[in-house]
């Protein structure tokens, strides 16, 4: 039973109906400029569920072709696998000294504000252009090759890296790097012994999210045509081997995995050792 | 009362070798480091000086690239298209993925999986599929739709199922129950309670991580087409392919501004919905 001269009567709440109409409002008009742009976006990119459907046997067809994968082709595929583990390392490694020295360069506390500013550019320029646009340029610019792939992989850390590590040198206590310059440093001892140790868990646990990252991207750039796994795997699918490449989606979803996991476990014992200290 | 004696003791215990221990310790890792980089570069023939040595072949490409040929932005009207292309495989996918993300995640998720098994099943199912590489799927949907954008499209619908249905079956799993127990309490049943009680409490990251997962599929967009999925990828690479650089700056450019662009226009939007809650 309702008490009508309760406060929370109907009567007494005369906006309540309003207010849900505007929302019910609002939410017609998400609804339908959503389904909009659903409606012309999928007219530009020519989705075709009927074409989905009748290309199914294929897909089936397809992944029988695959299957079972060629389990003997797995000590071909030990050496590419390995060269991308290196790749993706020694990427890291250049790559986050690199991203140092950039973000060195990108830190107001550091740089003068040309150089801060000019770096700045260059890594959101960096950062806007998709990794594989990078490979491709580097790749035309060196060849083919491990040299080539590491560059690119290196150079694609910078725009990520850089940004963090400058904002992180950018938070760095001013009263350590005083304190430094009060007793006579000069600007490379208040890099060296008062920035890089302030920063340090950033680095390494970027570093080590990057490497995961880099795991990811040198398979793509394998196939583009740096080598690795990755240049296993595309390469088994042109020349329809089908069973061979599925052994090397197999390593690289390994790979993947493994990386994802120590990754995580990694940065997690970086960050508490380094909170304990 | 400070005494020479007072500055000049150290906190160090008297005889404490002078390389001391932390020193030695950061010595060994440094050169375990450069030891490992130099045996991995001598075996992959990579050798880090030929970065400045060979640093004049970008120079060059920068150079044969220079003045961007910006007029072919303008004069083929499939340039512009195939930027459109980009931008829808992009959303498409974002919405696709994302609603079956949703849907995978509700089915997934301890609490609200309408059998145990059933969730860790999809669980699983999501797990695997979020380390197959893009690469992976995208020759699966050539060969299924041949090449294109609708190709380019279900991969990247497919990798945001596999990006997002984890995270978002966490957000479920890790929602405040009591609001879930009080709707049961009056008597709701199961679907009741996720729409009235769940569905609130996680839409927001939701649709904040459908926002991101827009900026990332725009990039990954771009990369597909590269392996055929249509798009201002496949032209970029189209153009360096034929050497034909000066376009290809062009299209480069241009792809920066755009992303950066669309960027900040999804941040606004983000910003303004969830910030006004307008959607729930």
């Amino acid at each position: 039973m309702v008490n009508p001269t309760s406060p929370y009567s109907p009567s007494s709440m005369p906006s309540y109906g309003r207010v849900k109409s505007k929302a019910m409002r609002n939410r017609l008009i998400i609804t339908l400029v959503v389904l909009i742009f659903v409606y012309v976006s999928a007219v530009s990119c020519k989705v075709d569920f009927g074409l989905l459907i009748s290309g199914i046997p294929d897909g089936i067809n397809f992944i029988s072709n695959m299957l079972p994968p060629d389990l003997s082709a797995v000590k071909d595929l030990i050496k590419p696998a390995f060269d991308t583990i290196i790749f993706a390392l020694l990427a890291t490694i250049f790559g986050s000294i690199l991203s140092l020295l950039c973000g060195l360069a990108g830190a107001s506390n550091i740089a003068p504000v040309w150089l801060r500013s000019s770096s700045r550019i260059f890594m959101a320029f960096e950062r806007a252009l998709p990794e594989i646009i990078v490979i491709l340029l580097l790749i035309s610019a060196l060849g083919i090759g491990a040299f080539a792939g590491v560059a690119a992989l290196s150079l694609g850390c910078v725009g990520m890296l850089g940004k963090l590590f400058a904002d992180a040198i950018e938070e760095v206590n001013p009263k350590i790097l005083e304190s430094i310059e009060s007793v006579g440093g000069n600007k490379w001892q208040m890099i060296m012994f008062g920035v890089i140790p302030e920063i340090m868990p950033s680095i390494v646990t970027n570093s080590i999210f990057r490497f995961e990252v880099n795991i990811r991207l040198s398979v793509l750039m394998g196939a583009v045509g740096a080598g690795g796994i990755g240049y296993e795997l595309y390469h088994s699918f042109n020349i329809l081997q089908y069973e061979r490449a599925t052994t090397a989606i197999l390593i690289t979803l390994f790979l993947v995995f493994v990386s994802e996991k120590l990754s995580g476990y990694l940065r997690k014992k970086v960050t508490t050792s380094y909170k304990l200290k | 009362m400070n005494t020479a004696k007072d500055i000049n003791s150290s906190p160090w215990p008297e005889n404490a070798p002078i390389p001391s221990k932390k020193y030695k310790r950061k010595l060994g890792i440094f050169l375990i480091i450069l030891m490992v980089v130099s045996v991995f570069s001598v075996y992959l023939d990579f050798n880090f000086l030929l970065l400045f040595t060979d640093f004049h072949y970008v120079v060059d490409l920068g150079k044969e690239m220079y003045p961007p040929n910006l007029s072919v932005l303008t004069s083929k009207p499939e340039i512009l298209r195939s930027i459109f292309q980009t931008i829808s495989m992009a959303f498409l996918g974002t919405i696709l993925g994302g609603f079956f993300a949703i849907l995978l995640a509700f089915l997934g998720a301890d609490n609200t999986t309408p059998n145990r098994m059933f969730g860790q099943c999809i669980k699983f199912i999501l797990a695997v599929e979020r380390v197959i590489p893009g690469l992976v799927v995208i020759l699966f949907f050539l060969i299924i739709v041949g090449l294109g954008p609708f190709a380019g499209m279900l991969s990247i619908a497919i990798g945001s199922i596999g990006m997002f249905g984890k995270l978002f079956a966490d957000a479920i799993e890790h929602c405040d129950y009591m609001p879930v127990e009080s709707l049961y309490s009056s008597g709701a049943n199961k679907l009741q309670a996720i729409k009235y009680a769940i569905m609130p409490q996680v839409l927001p990251s939701f649709i904040g991580n459908l926002f991101y997962a827009f900026d990332i599929n725009l990039r990954a967009a771009i990369g597909l087409g590269v392996f055929g999925g249509g798009g201002i990828g496949y032209e970029i690479h189209m153009a360096m392919q034929m050497l034909r650089y000066k376009d290809a700056l062009a299209l480069i450019l241009f792809t920066i501004v755009m992303i950066s662009l669309l960027e900040k226009m999804s941040d606004a939007i983000r910003k303004k919905v969830i910030g006004k809650e307008v959607l729930h």
